[in-house]
């Protein structure tokens, strides 16, 4: 204490010119509008950098917490998706907006193989028979028609899809119902063809183009793609280039669908011969 | 010089300063700043606290005329500590015995020296905190220095007027 008081009184002077520059500074920010503004915009800038330094130097001491915190994070996520797997695979997932008709089955696949430079392209999923495949039985993703089921093995299911020149789907026009016949003309992946629509129906670009529900295969209105541009094939008939909905080269995902009534259907349809 | 005499400079330097200096607009660049003369020709007998105490004093007077809180209190302040350095650091070893006497201050080459570094201290302090800003520090500068050539100017004027002690 004695030490400190002698070192004040050493020091005296300073320790006035100090305390007197510190009021005068302090009188400065608080009396000026335009030295305050600076003065607080400083500090807040200097507060935030330094607040800023003091969590990132915090965050790096807190990483291996963190970390563990992630893990056990990461193990509960990947428990519950093996859950959800398990019961994906024992339980036939039924989406909400197509339970309604109780015609069709929906089975989610993965695809595992495709092509798309053919013009015989096919496209392999990993769901086969012990999953509730057969054949011709309509694909789609979650962005429109992918194709119809061809073949299939005990766990793997082929597909041709709208991009195989194999391949017609009956299509109509959404807005007014005219229907014709979808076939791919072997160019380019992204665009398929409607043909024998009668010249006189109106066909704007950009109209909707959805399955036409006339087959035992694919739900009615099922989104194909949007009429790019028209033209006349013959006399009596245009030729509708389609942008299909579904990009080949993006979807992993695929829904296939079985129609439980097909049997019955087919069976009544035999009795007209 | 005497308390007497110091008093009556004191009073005018400030009559001058603060009835004609301040409401003269010469340019924005320009700030004559005549008062700090009176802490220069403070009596030498005054201890370095009550000079301190003087400073502040005087710019905060200023200060409350002027509207300019606490800006010119800091270079006023700033000065008066370092008076005592500057006495020494401007003179010769031989000639710090003869600051106590009164003729030191009729030495015109002496109190040039003294008044230029001093000048330019209290205006480069009183400058930036009334800019209180780093940007464009070029116009800055500028203003410091036409301030500072402007204060040494009436300051030379006062001294050559009032202070100078005719040699006969």
């Amino acid at each position: 204490m004695k030490e400190i008081i002698k070192l004040f009184v050493r020091y005296h002077f300073t320790i006035f010119f100090v305390v007197l520059e510190i009021v005068a500074f302090s009188l400065v920010v608080l009396h000026n509008n335009y030295q305050r503004t600076v003065f607080s915009d400083l500090a807040a800038v200097l507060s935030d950098a330094f607040s800023f330094t003091v969590s990132t130097t915090k965050d790096y001491f807190l990483l291996k917490e963190t970390n563990e915190e992630m893990v056990a994070e990461n193990t509960k996520l990947r428990n519950q998706i093996e859950a959800y797997k398990t019961l994906c695979q024992n339980a036939r997932i039924y989406p909400a907006e197509h339970s309604v008709s109780g015609n069709f089955t929906y089975i989610p696949a993965r695809m595992i193989n495709l092509s798309f430079n053919k013009t015989k392209n096919y496209i392999t999923i990993n769901q086969g028979e012990e999953d509730g495949i057969s054949t011709e039985m309509a694909v789609c993703s979650k962005e429109g028609v992918v194709g119809i089921i061809e073949k299939t093995s005990n766990h793997y299911a082929k597909i041709l899809p709208l991009i195989n020149v194999n391949l017609r789907v009956s299509a109509k026009v959404a807005k007014n119902g005219y229907y014709g016949s979808l076939q791919w003309d072997g160019n380019d992946y992204r665009y398929t063809y409607l043909n024998d629509i009668p010249f006189h129906v109106d066909v704007e670009i950009g109209d909707t183009i959805v399955t036409s529900g006339f087959s035992t295969i694919f739900p009615e209105d099922e989104l194909i793609g949007f009429v790019e541009s028209i033209n006349k094939q013959t006399a009596n008939f245009l030729s509708i280039k389609v942008r299909l909905a579904t990009d080949f080269k993006k979807i992993s995902n695929v829904y296939v669908i079985a129609n439980t009534r097909k049997q019955e259907q087919q069976e009544l349809e035999s009795d007209y011969d | 010089m005497t308390n007497a005499k110091f008093f009556i400079h004191l009073f005018v330097l400030l009559l001058i300063q603060l009835i004609l200096l301040d409401n003269i607009q010469i340019h924005s660049y320009v700030c004559i700043n005549l008062y700090i003369l009176s802490i220069y020709i403070l009596p030498y007998r005054w201890s370095n606290v009550a000079i301190l105490f003087f400073g502040f004093c005087l710019g905060m007077f200023v200060d409350l005329i002027n509207h300019t809180m606490g800006v010119h209190t800091i270079a006023t302040t700033l000065i008066a500590f370092m008076r005592p350095q500057m006495l020494l650091l401007t003179s010769n070893r031989e000639q710090i015995s003869d600051i106590q006497g009164r003729q030191k201050i009729s030495e015109f080459a002496w109190f040039f020296k003294y008044i230029v570094i001093n000048t330019l201290i209290f205006n480069s302090v009183f400058i930036l905190c009334e800019t209180f800003s780093f940007r464009n520090f070029p116009i800055t500068l500028l203003r410091i220095v036409c301030s500072t050539l402007a204060s040494i100017l009436f300051i030379l004027l006062y001294y050559l007027i009032a202070l100078k002690e005719k040699k006969n």
